[in-house]
């Protein structure tokens, strides 16, 4: 039994962390979290509608 | 966009919905063609094994496969020496850190220095292609000509200050050598690589739930539940069962924060997006830590679900659901490689699986769009230059209160915005993104998000130091988070950090 932390997992876009269980050589249990609060509605709260697109399209 | 547009009535001209097709089709292909070269491709090639490589048979290799004109001994002994040159002076740069030499990497040198080309060539590639975005869009990324009401790049074949005539020739010029790429590497690659990895059929497979939004409308949409006919087909297929394709409704999603660091103010457990709430609650430990508490919450994402179901999206979700439709160009596509690899369709629910579906739905779309741009230069011809309705472009033509929604289907899966309008401002507005889905930490009920199912999937990893098996089930969704520019010093100390959102 042995449990791994893989954080920053790397060649993706954005900050991923991956924890899993090992046993045996095989993977028993995972955990996948993002580590970076987005926010972009909060962002876009009250702004004009036809705006929203601009905003939207960095995520 | 099509929220809004979705939430004041307002349906697009023609001429707009063919360039955000173009558009989208062109994203597609330069985002999976560099996801498999520069994301995934390095789980299941070895660089440092390429250096091994008989240039010669190498060649043999690469001409048994496809004509493509560059595939010669000299050429791949040049690719190689350019190969020994960085790794000789200890300098592979960004192909410094992998776990070379680990015992899951199954291909022989030969194979994994024609890999190793291409790779360098798709880099050359994708900047070109590309161009289609900057053409319509002025720039790539985050092209600028999208509009509330259609696109703002005017289309004139007679104009010098508009899409004209020669544009639209290099845009079937720049397509053409898309098409070229994906149909003579890409796809002979992908069909290769996957000969030596057919045990990954049956590892990695996950939820077995498949929500695809559909997209690339063909005819008019009449707002977001009367979208046209979509040439990549809307629909659900639940417990990896292609014989029934569910229809999707908006009103059956919602999203959990239970296992979230966020809370809803009146504590409800799931919430629709209309009436979905970012109010974020962090309760993580402080760091440096080891592990999260991951019985509680543990994620930035919230767990979106459908019918209370953790569903899959991505090119497997769309591929999946337009074969069990009978269309035509994805069963021709998925029949073609099911057969060369000589697996059924049940393989596709697997990491292999969602890595040729990515393949096999660039191959659809770059047959695909060149009709898109020849519709849109015959409607050009034809004196239709209209790219923009503006008939509701004026908020005072608005109601005081508009709900809409509005989907489409990103490279990365089903991508869906729901907003609120009072008084003419966003009074709510929610995003559901691609890997929302897919990374969905557990909800509620304690159903696991389709990584976490897909990584207890027969996920094996031979050595926890190098936990290569879990990269190549986790890199095959193509992830997509929150991120952020890191700045370093020669000496590799961070010392600044911007958030780009």
């Amino acid at each position: 039994m042995a449990k791994i932390a893989i954080d920053p997992i790397t060649r993706i876009e954005g900050h991923l962390r991956i924890e899993a269980q090992t046993d045996g050589g095989m993977v028993t249990d995972a955990w996948s979290s993002s580590t970076m609060f987005r926010g972009m509605e909060l962002v876009l709260q009250d702004r004009d509608p036809r705006d929203a697109w601009v905003f939207a399209q960095r995520i | 966009m099509r929220a809004v547009e979705d939430a004041l009535g307002i349906q697009i001209p023609e001429n707009a919905r063919l360039i955000r097709n173009i558009m989208e089709g062109i994203q597609y292909i330069q985002d999976h063609v560099i996801h498999f070269y520069h994301l995934t491709a390095l789980d299941w090639v070895d660089v440092v094994s390429a250096l091994g490589a008989d240039p010669a048979q190498t060649a043999a290799l690469a001409q048994s496969l496809s004509n493509w004109p560059l595939s010669s001994e000299a050429y791949f002994a040049g690719v190689k020496d350019r190969l020994n040159t960085f790794a000789s002076s200890g300098q592979l740069g960004i192909l410094a850190n992998g776990y070379w030499g680990h015992p899951a990497y199954k291909l022989p040198p030969e194979a994994n220095l024609m890999a190793v080309a291409h790779y360098l060539e798709a880099l050359d590639w994708q900047k070109d292609v590309i161009k289609i975005q900057a053409i319509f869009g002025a720039k790539n990324p985050h092209p600028q000509t999208y509009l509330v009401g259609g696109m703002s790049c005017p289309v004139d074949p007679d104009s010098q200050n508009a899409i004209n005539a020669t544009q639209l020739a290099e845009v079937q010029r720049l397509f053409a050598k898309a098409k070229d790429f994906v149909d003579r590497v890409h796809i002979p690659d992908l069909l290769a690589v996957a000969g030596f990895y057919k045990d990954w059929a049956a590892i990695g497979g996950g939820v077995g739930n498949y929500l695809s939004y559909g997209d690339f409308p063909t005819t008019p949409s009449q707002g977001s539940d009367q979208p046209g006919d979509l040439f990549l087909p809307r629909g659900i297929i639940l417990n990896k069962d292609l014989s029934t394709v569910h229809p999707v409704d908006q009103q059956q999603i919602a999203e959990s924060v239970t296992r979230s660091w966020y809370e809803y103010s009146d504590n409800t457990v799931t919430k629709h997006p209309w009436d979905g709430e970012t109010r974020p609650n962090y309760t993580g430990p402080q760091p440096p830590y080891d592990f999260l508490e991951t019985e509680q919450k543990y994620s930035w994402i919230k767990a979106p679900r459908y019918q209370d179901t953790a569903m899959e999206v991505g090119p497997l979700a769309r591929m999946l659901v337009a074969y069990a439709s009978g269309h035509d160009r994805v069963q021709h596509w998925v029949n073609t490689a099911l057969g060369a690899l000589g697996v059924g369709p049940e393989a596709l629910f697997s990491t292999l699986g969602r890595i040729a579906a990515r393949g096999l739905e660039t191959a659809v779309l770059a047959e695909k769009v060149t009709d898109w741009v020849n519709e849109l230069t015959t409607n050009l011809g034809n004196g239709d230059l209209r790219v923009t309705n503006t008939e509701k472009w004026d908020p005072a033509t608005w109601p005081n209160e508009a709900l809409g929604w509005g989907w489409t289907e990103a490279p990365r899966g089903a991508l869906g915005h729901w907003v609120r309008i009072e008084n003419g401002a966003i009074a709510n507005y929610q995003c559901i993104v691609p890997s929302t889905w897919n990374a969905s930490p557990r909800d509620g009920e304690g159903i696991p998000g389709p990584y976490e199912a897909a990584l207890v999937d027969g996920t094996p990893v031979a050595d926890p130091e190098q936990p290569l098996e879990i990269l190549r089930v986790i890199h095959s969704f193509d992830p997509c988070m929150a991120c952020a520019v890191h700045v370093t010093d020669p000496e590799r100390n961070e010392i600044t950090r911007i958030q780009i959102v």
